[in-house]
């Protein structure tokens, strides 16, 4: 692993050392563990002991602070609350998935007319081209010049 | 493992598996509680914060997908930034820039059997950034990288958050505390 090549390739110094007492604290299993091997073997060194004592001083009186454990009150409360938040969120995503397949289909119509309207225009063609000598029956004179008549 | 076993739960009580929701319940309650207590300094908010936390958990449970993030990490990030929401209506800031700790002078010693008090007292009075370092790292258990992760920094800038923490609580609860 690269971490473990790391550890043993660059040992702590006391300085590294130092900084990581100061930030993670005495107890080295808080330490990354990329540097903990290292650490551990640095502090077994006077220079170590020394500083992990000056950190431990202070994890002693943090260690002094606790939480009191969740009431039943509070337990039951958020237990209560789940089975309404999961049922609605799963009917909330229910209406979106259906809201969803809606929209692909109504796309789905939507390229399908313009697929229509690409490839066969004269289809639904609002408008045709007459011809002066047109009849009902036909040209009546294929020399004339034809002009587009809008409805 | 662990970390698994939370993924599992929260796919279970996306089906309504209410044994699923006791278990994530009795598991995380503990965890985000004494988050939110030592980030508030409030039990009754902190108790507030743990339920907004729940709602969200099971909001998200039916359509949970793991990205980057465990799922601890993630309930982390959820309750802290609750915390903080709470933090802003308190008025501890006013810019974006992270205060920096008001005062350092060593609290008075305790009463026998106040030491905890005084140490939460010490943890409000540090700037909000570097407390949340700490109580991830030291309290909460969080690896380096989970809590970077959490706070959505990195490991370096976590490191100096948590230098700089413990300096003041330093200043603030060892300075007179020589003969412990």
């Amino acid at each position: 692993m690269a971490d473990e090549r790391k550890t043993v390739e660059v040992p702590l110094d006391a300085r590294r050392f130092a900084a990581l007492a100061d930030a993670y604290g005495s107890a080295l299993h808080r330490w990354p563990p990329a540097e903990q091997a290292a650490a551990m073997l640095f502090a077994k060194t006077d220079e170590g002991r020394a500083i992990l004592a000056g950190a431990a001083r202070l994890d002693a009186i943090l260690g002094r602070h606790s939480v009191e454990a969740p009431s039943p009150t509070l337990h039951g409360a958020i237990v209560a609350r789940a089975a309404t938040e999961v049922r609605q969120e799963r009917r909330r995503r229910f209406w979106w998935l259906g809201f969803g397949l809606a929209g692909v289909g109504l796309a789905g119509a939507v390229a399908g007319l313009a697929l229509v309207t690409v490839v066969n225009p004269d289809i639904q063609s609002d408008h045709y081209a007459m011809d002066t000598n047109a009849t009902s029956f036909g040209d009546a004179g294929p020399e004339a010049d034809p002009y587009e008549e809008d409805l | 493992m662990g970390a698994d076993t939370d993924e599992e739960l929260v796919r279970r009580i996306g089906t309504g598996d209410a044994a699923a929701v006791q278990a994530m319940v009795a598991r995380k309650l503990p965890r985000v509680l004494a988050l939110a207590t030592r980030m508030l300094g409030d039990a009754a908010e902190a108790e507030d914060v743990a339920q907004e936390t729940f709602v969200r958990i099971w909001r998200h449970a039916s359509g949970w997908r793991q990205g980057h993030a465990r799922f601890d990490t993630w309930i982390h990030r959820v309750a802290l930034n609750l915390c903080y929401d709470r933090l802003r209506r308190r008025r501890e800031w006013t810019t974006d820039e992270l205060p920096e700790v008001a005062d350092e002078a060593p609290l008075p010693d305790a009463m026998p059997g106040d030491e905890g008090r005084r140490v939460s007292q010490a943890l409000q009075r540090i700037a909000p950034r570097q407390r949340e370092a700490i109580v991830l790292v030291y309290y909460q258990e969080l690896s380096n990288i989970e809590a970077a992760s959490a706070m959505q920094v990195s490991v370096d800038a976590l490191e100096s958050l948590l230098a700089r923490g413990r300096r003041s609580l330093q200043a603030m609860l060892v300075g007179d505390d020589g003969d412990d």
